[in-house]
């Protein structure tokens, strides 16, 4: 008897502990169902309360330390100018944020002004989480009549306005010229895979200085890569382009490491991949643990000089490609939202106005998101700003634009999965336990295989 | 109202409310998630869209999914490594604290700081640095005279035992059972052995030992348990890195859940790990009669 009472308790205690460790994810999903049929059936609620503009409002974006700075300082200042109104700014790594913000809409609890991304735009309206900002266009809170209708549109789904964009970005590689002065490398705009493959190899034999070529944020980059053979990589259902092509690319890293050049991956077991503060170009010990090169974005330039260490010349030019001009594009990015749950939407849409028309609030972001949307802000803020800004603007007008093509459609479903196999075949490549082939072969099958169910299942 | 007054005085409605908190979060927060994961568990569900009930599915896709298969592997070897490790140091610190000095009390709360503190993500980032490449442990060896520059979290071999020696290290817990238990074997039996010419080692070996088996297979079970359910040590320290070697069961569980967005898939994982759990405990109970002293205590 007391052995049979013994052994329920322990099989109880064990369904409990495990049960409370799985509740927190389990728990919230509940809400769910509340929170899909509220969007559903009445639209979005008018805020009750919008009036005065007194309200509690959480705001949260991704991003670095000088972005976590210049948005606190904003929020400040929009506080001092609106007493009454309260704006928690939460922030977040970029890959922990969206699984911070898929929970928060799973628990109904969204923030109600959401930095947004163009990738997972089309995901969140097809759910019914964000707010059509077009009415408040058309009464006025809302203010565009300066900024470029072609950049707003990039906030369209359908006919709905959802995402305000605040800054167009391309893709950067950022290098450390000093070390590519010290290796006699010059690095010219618009270079091609084997001219960079060519340069990673000289600089390592010249200083011991390594590459990292995107290594666990792969995804970008292979898209990227990808352009060059005419290939949509994440389409709905299925992945574009060739086995071939893939096989292709993980033998860049197969080289990589089997000639030296590129970093060993074990470098990135103890970092935050995608933190710009703990990127091997700008943090290491020493040159084997370090890159001359950051596979980054325009907008990141700022972020990176700024952890970078002293004396370290930073500069920009464009990803490596096979040919540069199908590979390349400027993405709309950026993006701010309303949660569709917002509890007082007028409140949040008389902030974002407030963003895209205030000359102060501006000045205090710095244009560390991008040039402002407003070409009245962007022209007196102009002078106020920093060199690295002229240099971003510059870069993107006169070797982007010209440059390159139209940017991918958003990604299809299951793209996060694709991405995370694609990570870890990656991470095997470079560890030798698997070939280029072998590697190449398993993300076209399996990829295609998880994009299908992904899109079956909808 | 006298009625009121009688009824909520009554024994039986006075027990009720006094157990209502309980009540109350046990549902809230146990068996409605309990079930609500349970219904997920048989459906294709994205947390963005409505779960579409697919019956088996799920399950069936356990089967050729080969991270489930390796994600087991380490989670057991993980459990069964770290659990006789983290016990046999708890006993070992016990036996020693067991003496009676001055310090006796600053060294036990000394040693259970680890416990208290051990879970918390702060130290688990405090462990990411210590094994870093550039970190503690390889600067004193380096200043030791041993030129290292291993990279313990990069390499498949060592990474998992990062995480094994910061849960070895939380051994307070058990400590404080054990010595508990030591406290209650009666003087008289190692009196008894002294007069029979029993050295050191045969009274731990004859004496403590089998009056131990009881704590020990308490310890056993519980720590075995929380062993599998680990999470928070790899969430923050590997994420799984290097190749899965430390990917924990409950971290896929997660990463299927919040990272690619198949929760349903990740609800099935869960009441599988639970049937698990059983099954390894119902294992352990079968085993007791074989090793656990149950007359003396």
């Amino acid at each position: 008897m007391k052995k049979a009472l013994c052994m329920v308790t322990a099989a109880a205690l064990a369904a409990m502990s495990l049960v409370g460790c799985g509740s927190s994810g389990t728990s919230a999903p509940a809400e769910t169902k509340a929170a899909e049929t509220k969007a559903d059936a009445g639209k979005t609620e008018a805020a009750p309360a919008a009036s005065n503009g007194a309200a509690n409002m959480v705001f949260s974006w991704w991003g670095n330390q000088v972005r976590n700075e210049v948005t606190q300082n904003a929020i400040e200042l929009y506080q001092s100018q609106n007493p009454g109104v309260s704006i928690d700014g939460q922030f977040s790594e970029w890959a922990d944020y969206w699984d911070k913000l898929a929970t928060a809409a799973a628990g109904n609890s969204l923030p109600d002004i959401i930095q947004m991304d163009y990738k997972y735009l089309d995901q969140y309206v097809a759910n019914g989480l964000l707010l059509d900002l077009t009415p408040y266009v058309k009464d006025g809170t809302l203010n565009l009549n300066d900024c470029d209708q072609n950049i707003v549109n990039a906030g369209k789904v359908g006919d709905g306005l959802y995402a305000i964009c605040h800054g167009i970005n391309s893709p950067a590689l950022l290098y450390n010229k000093t070390i590519t002065d010290e290796a006699g490398v010059t690095i010219k705009d618009n270079m091609t895979l084997d001219e960079f493959v060519a340069a990673s190899k000289t600089i390592h034999e010249k200083t011991g200085y390594k590459t990292n070529m995107s290594y666990g944020v792969g995804e970008n980059f292979v898209e990227y890569f990808e352009r060059s053979n005419d290939a949509v990589m994440y389409t709905n259902g299925k992945l574009g382009g060739k086995e071939q092509d893939y096989v292709e690319y993980f033998k860049l890293y197969e080289n990589g490491i089997k000639d030296g050049w590129h970093l060993d991956p074990s470098v990135f077991a103890e970092r935050t991949i995608g933190s710009i503060e703990q990127d091997p170009m700008v943090y290491g010990s020493s040159p084997e643990t370090m890159s001359w090169c950051s596979f980054a974005y325009t907008n990141q330039l700022v972020a990176t000089r700024a952890a970078a260490p002293e004396g370290a010349n930073i500069q920009m030019t464009t990803w490596p490609a096979k040919d540069p001009k199908k590979s390349d594009y400027m993405k709309p990015g950026q993006f701010l939202s309303v949660s569709a749950t917002a509890k007082d939407p007028a409140a949040a849409v008389k902030f974002i106005n407030w963003w895209t028309n205030d000359v102060e609030c501006n000045t205090t972001l710095k244009a560390e998101r991008g040039i402002p949307l407003s070409s009245k802000v962007a022209e007196a803020v102009a002078p106020k700003l920093d060199a690295s800004t002229a240099e971003i603007a510059s870069f993107l007008n006169n070797v982007v634009a010209p440059n390159s093509s139209q940017i991918n459609p958003p990604s299809g479903n299951g793209t996060s999965e694709v991405n995370d196999l694609l990570d870890k075949l990656e991470e095997q490549v470079c560890y030798g336990q698997m070939t280029a082939e072998e590697a190449g072969k398993q993300l076209f099958e399996q990829g295609n295989k998880i994009m299908a169910e992904k899109a079956a299942a909808k | 109202m006298n009625k009121l007054k009688q009824k909520l005085n009554s024994e039986a409605y006075v027990g009720y409310l006094f157990v209502m908190p309980f009540i109350i979060g046990f549902l809230c927060f146990l068996i409605v998630p309990m079930a609500i994961s349970l219904y997920y568990a048989f459906c294709d569900y994205d947390i963005l869209s409505p779960p579409v009930f697919t019956g088996l599915k799920n399950f069936q896709k356990m089967f050729s999914d080969p991270t489930f298969f390796q994600t087991l592997g380490v989670t057991f070897y993980f459990a069964f490594v770290s659990v006789p490790l983290k016990l046999i140091f708890a006993l070992i610190v016990a036996m020693i604290l067991f003496k009676n000095s001055k310090m006796t009390g600053f060294y036990r709360a000394a040693y259970y700081l680890p416990s208290v503190i051990g879970g918390s993500v702060a130290v688990a980032i405090l462990w990411k640095r210590m094994f870093a490449i550039d970190g503690v442990l390889n600067t004193i060896l380096k200043n030791v005279g041993i030129k290292c520059n291993i990279a313990w979290l990069g390499n498949t071999k060592t990474a998992i035992w990062v995480l094994i020696l910061l849960v070895v290290w939380q051994f307070g817990s058990s400590m404080l059972i054990f010595l508990s238990s030591l406290k209650q074997i009666p003087t008289s039996l190692y009196e008894a052995a002294d007069v029979d010419g029993a050295n050191g080692f045969h009274k731990f070996r004859m004496i403590t030992l089998p009056l131990l088996t009881p704590t020990i297979f308490f310890n056993l079970v519980m720590q075995m348990i929380n062993g599998f359910l680990a999470f928070t040590q790899c969430y923050i320290i590997t994420q799984g890195k290097p190749m899965n070697s430390t990917l924990l069961y409950t971290v896929y569980m997660y990463q299927q859940s919040f990272e690619f967005y198949n929760t349903g898939y990740g609800a099935a994982l869960a009441w599988v790990m639970l049937a698990i759990i059983g099954l390894v405990t119902l294992a352990l109970f079968a085993t007791k009669k074989f090793w656990v002293y149950d007359g003396g205590l």
